[in-house]
């Protein structure tokens, strides 16, 4: 193993890099599909934040005004196919895809009028990596996962937090029952429409975590179509961990895994498009019902409209 | 929620009177959505035109002087629609089944390794050899294609996330096939380019790199129109699209029109590969076109998934990416705001309930457009 994929130390901490913003971005799935409106608006969530980010952190110097920035820009394109989707009824895939082009054609555009070129952005102050004191000393895993950048150490709360959130509290069981039965949550006097705005809010909010990371963890500075269909393998990561959290979770990491040793494994062992495409494949298994079906929730994809 | 779906044939206005005034109250009603999204879009470009600090009737004088102010610029309009035609194809023909098909990207992609793989290896085969390689991709799309369609049918997995998952597949798979097996020294990596006796030629008159590929897509567009609406089978995929229970109980078998429509959607994207390769760009590089496939579905929107309006809408699409080529030249507008304008198109053409606010409830009924498709089972 150490000779082929480098250190396990070094393999471990880069699945992390790779998973983060895979698990961030499937959380924020989560929320929206667990609320009855489809995502596939992911991957433009993604972007338009890790450009909006480097855009904050240039006018500013500062990362975290770049991350203020990245989440405005998240939660403004989410609540765009929230209106779309749940108020004027227009389809949720067909919304979503728009969202993809959106940001692509968006970002494209504004990279040329604010930073007056095209392809990359110039260099910013990014979320450099910050290692814990003592915790980062242990061996192995000690600089793999705890030296790395704040937003990761973000995601590592963030997952048990949206179990909490989903399946311990009032507003979780509103919100999939919202995407499960709409008419009862109508019925018991909460408002649908409310719902799944959280939804699609809190999917904006994750979502452009993940993004901002790209741009500004992984990288400082922002490329065109830098997520280059991230967004859909969060997409399949949440499908594969079955809209649960920590299947979720669990299933970024396994891609997240995948990509690290795309890269570090040398080229003729295994062709890397064929590691690229694992998600994908993976994910059609478990939804043709190999291993358990996974069942989205009932009322996914319609919108609610009060009789 | 089907119970309250609109029904399909509501309005008096649009069943009333003599043929050829049924016909225009039609097909005007069918316009209503894509002509409002293409207003409203163009308003919201105007108003970023103008953020810029630019003249938005300059801006726009120059996009339809690029699109349309020379035969050169039809030319590269001509080029840009005609993949979209193919791509549209695909999206509107799955759609007419009652399927979304999200899958142009993928489809496209194994089209163009078919053609490109075909063309470097095979050599010139006689006059026919352009038929033959985009055979060949018919049937590698056709293949391809049945793949969701096969696992919709045979174990209700979706066919939004599996075409989706596929693009991806289809699109790495063509990738590897481009970069490993068929990998020739070159600047640009990709394939060896292909003779040229098997290429698609140029059009010609004046019309710039425009080439026959166009005319091989309107052939597309009137063999998906007769196959839908002139045949047996058509017309069993858009009744299991129009009323999935009435179909069955008439025995048309929901699973075989299932793979069908998206295994025929499939062959028409794949096509479309193969065309820009045998037409435009003579070898498969990587990175290959992208956001054909995505396009599509915008094109089979603003075209109602109707071949004609396919044709419209590709026409609507190729036009804009070639007029915003002059716009980013004679003005200060980058060309990316022609992606801009179509997400938004995209973004309205299905919202049922902005229309009827704007428009009141009549123009929705005329339109008759409820796009309402839940993704449990």
């Amino acid at each position: 193993m150490g000779e082929i994929f480098g250190a396990p130390g070094e393999l471990l901490a880069s699945t992390i890099r790779f998973a983060t913003p895979l698990v961030l971005a499937a959380l924020g799935g989560m929320f929206s599909e667990r609320s009855g409106v489809v995502n596939i608006g992911l991957e433009g969530l993604m972007l338009i934040s890790a450009f909006a980010g480097v855009v904050g952190a240039s006018l500013s110097g500062n990362a975290f005004v770049g991350l203020g920035f990245a989440l405005a820009a998240g939660l403004g394109f989410a609540l765009i196919h929230a209106l779309m989707c749940v108020t004027f009824e227009a389809d949720q895939i067909i919304s979503g895809t728009a969202i993809n082009l959106l940001a692509l054609g968006g970002t494209g555009f504004l990279l040329v009028v604010i930073f007056g070129a095209g392809g990359t952005s110039p260099r910013v102050e990014g979320f450099e990596e910050l290692p814990i004191p003592l915790l980062s000393d242990i061996p192995v895993v000690g600089p793999a996962l705890f030296a790395q950048s704040l937003l990761v150490y973000l995601m590592y709360l963030l997952v048990p937090v949206t179990f909490f959130v989903l399946f311990r509290t009032p507003f979780g069981l509103r919100l999939r029952a919202t995407g499960e039965v709409p008419e009862a949550v109508d019925t018991a006097g909460v408002s649908v429409t409310r719902m799944r705005y959280y939804g699609v809010a809190l999917s904006g909010l994750l979502a452009s975590l993940g993004g901002v990371y790209l741009s500004m963890g992984l990288l400082s500075a922002f490329t065109e179509n830098m997520t280059n269909g991230r967004g859909f393998i969060a997409l399949a990561a949440l499908i594969f961990g079955r809209w649960n959290p920590i299947g979720a979770a669990g299933a970024a990491l396994l891609f997240g895994f995948a990509q690290a040793v795309t890269i570090q494994a040398p080229q003729d062992l295994i062709p890397q498009e064929f590691l690229q495409m694992l998600p994908y494949v993976l994910t059609i298994i478990v939804l043709a019902g190999f291993g358990g079906r996974a069942i989205a929730p009932a009322a996914i994809g319609k919108p609610y409209r009060k009789e | 929620m089907s119970e309250d779906r609109t029904p399909q044939v509501p309005d008096e206005e649009a069943t009333r009177g003599s043929t050829l005034r049924r016909v225009l109250v039609n097909a005007g009603g069918a316009l209503v959505f894509p002509l409002f999204a293409i207003l409203i879009s163009f308003l919201i470009g105007a108003v970023i035109v103008l953020a810029t600090g630019n003249n938005p009737l300059a801006a726009y004088a120059a996009l339809l002087q690029g699109a349309v102010g020379s035969p050169t610029a039809i030319g590269t309009m001509l080029l840009g629609a005609t993949p979209l035609i193919f791509t549209g194809l695909a999206v509107a023909v799955a759609f007419r089944a009652g399927l979304f098909n999200i899958g142009g990207e993928g489809q496209l992609y194994i089209g163009a390794i078919t053609a490109a793989w075909l063309g470097v290896s095979l050599g010139f085969l006689g006059p026919f050899s352009v038929v033959l390689v985009l055979l060949a991709c018919v049937l590698t799309g056709f293949l391809w294609g049945a793949i969701p369609g096969f696992l919709k049918a045979r174990f209700g997995a979706h066919e939004v996330i599996t075409t989706i998952m596929l693009n991806y597949i289809g699109i790495y798979l063509a990738t590897y096939i481009a970069l490993k097996p068929l990998r020739t020294e070159g600047l640009v990596p990709g394939t060896d380019t292909i003779d040229i006796a098997i290429r698609i030629p140029f059009i010609g008159l004046g019309l710039g790199r425009a080439n026959y590929g166009f005319f091989i897509a309107l052939l597309a567009a009137v063999v998906a129109y007769l196959l839908l609406w002139r045949t047996r089978r058509g017309f069993q995929i858009r009744a299991v699209g129009l009323s999935p229970g009435a179909a069955n109980y008439a025995g048309m078998g929901i699973g075989v029109n299932t793979v069908l429509a998206l295994a025929i959607g499939g062959a028409f994207a794949a096509v479309g590969g193969g065309v820009e390769v045998l037409g435009v760009y003579g070898k498969m590089t990587v990175p290959f076109v992208t956001n054909l496939g995505f396009n599509g579905i915008g094109v089979a929107l603003l075209g109602r998934n109707h071949p004609a309006g396919v044709v419209l809408g590709a026409l609507l699409f190729g036009g804009l990416y070639s007029g915003a080529q002059e716009m980013q030249f004679a003005t200060d507008v980058p060309l990316q705001l022609a992606n801009v304008l179509l997400a938004v198109i995209l973004l309205l053409v299905t919202a049922t309930k902005l229309v009827e606010l704007v428009l009141g409830k009549r123009a929705r009924a005329l339109a008759g457009a409820r796009l309402e498709k839940g993704l449990g089972q």
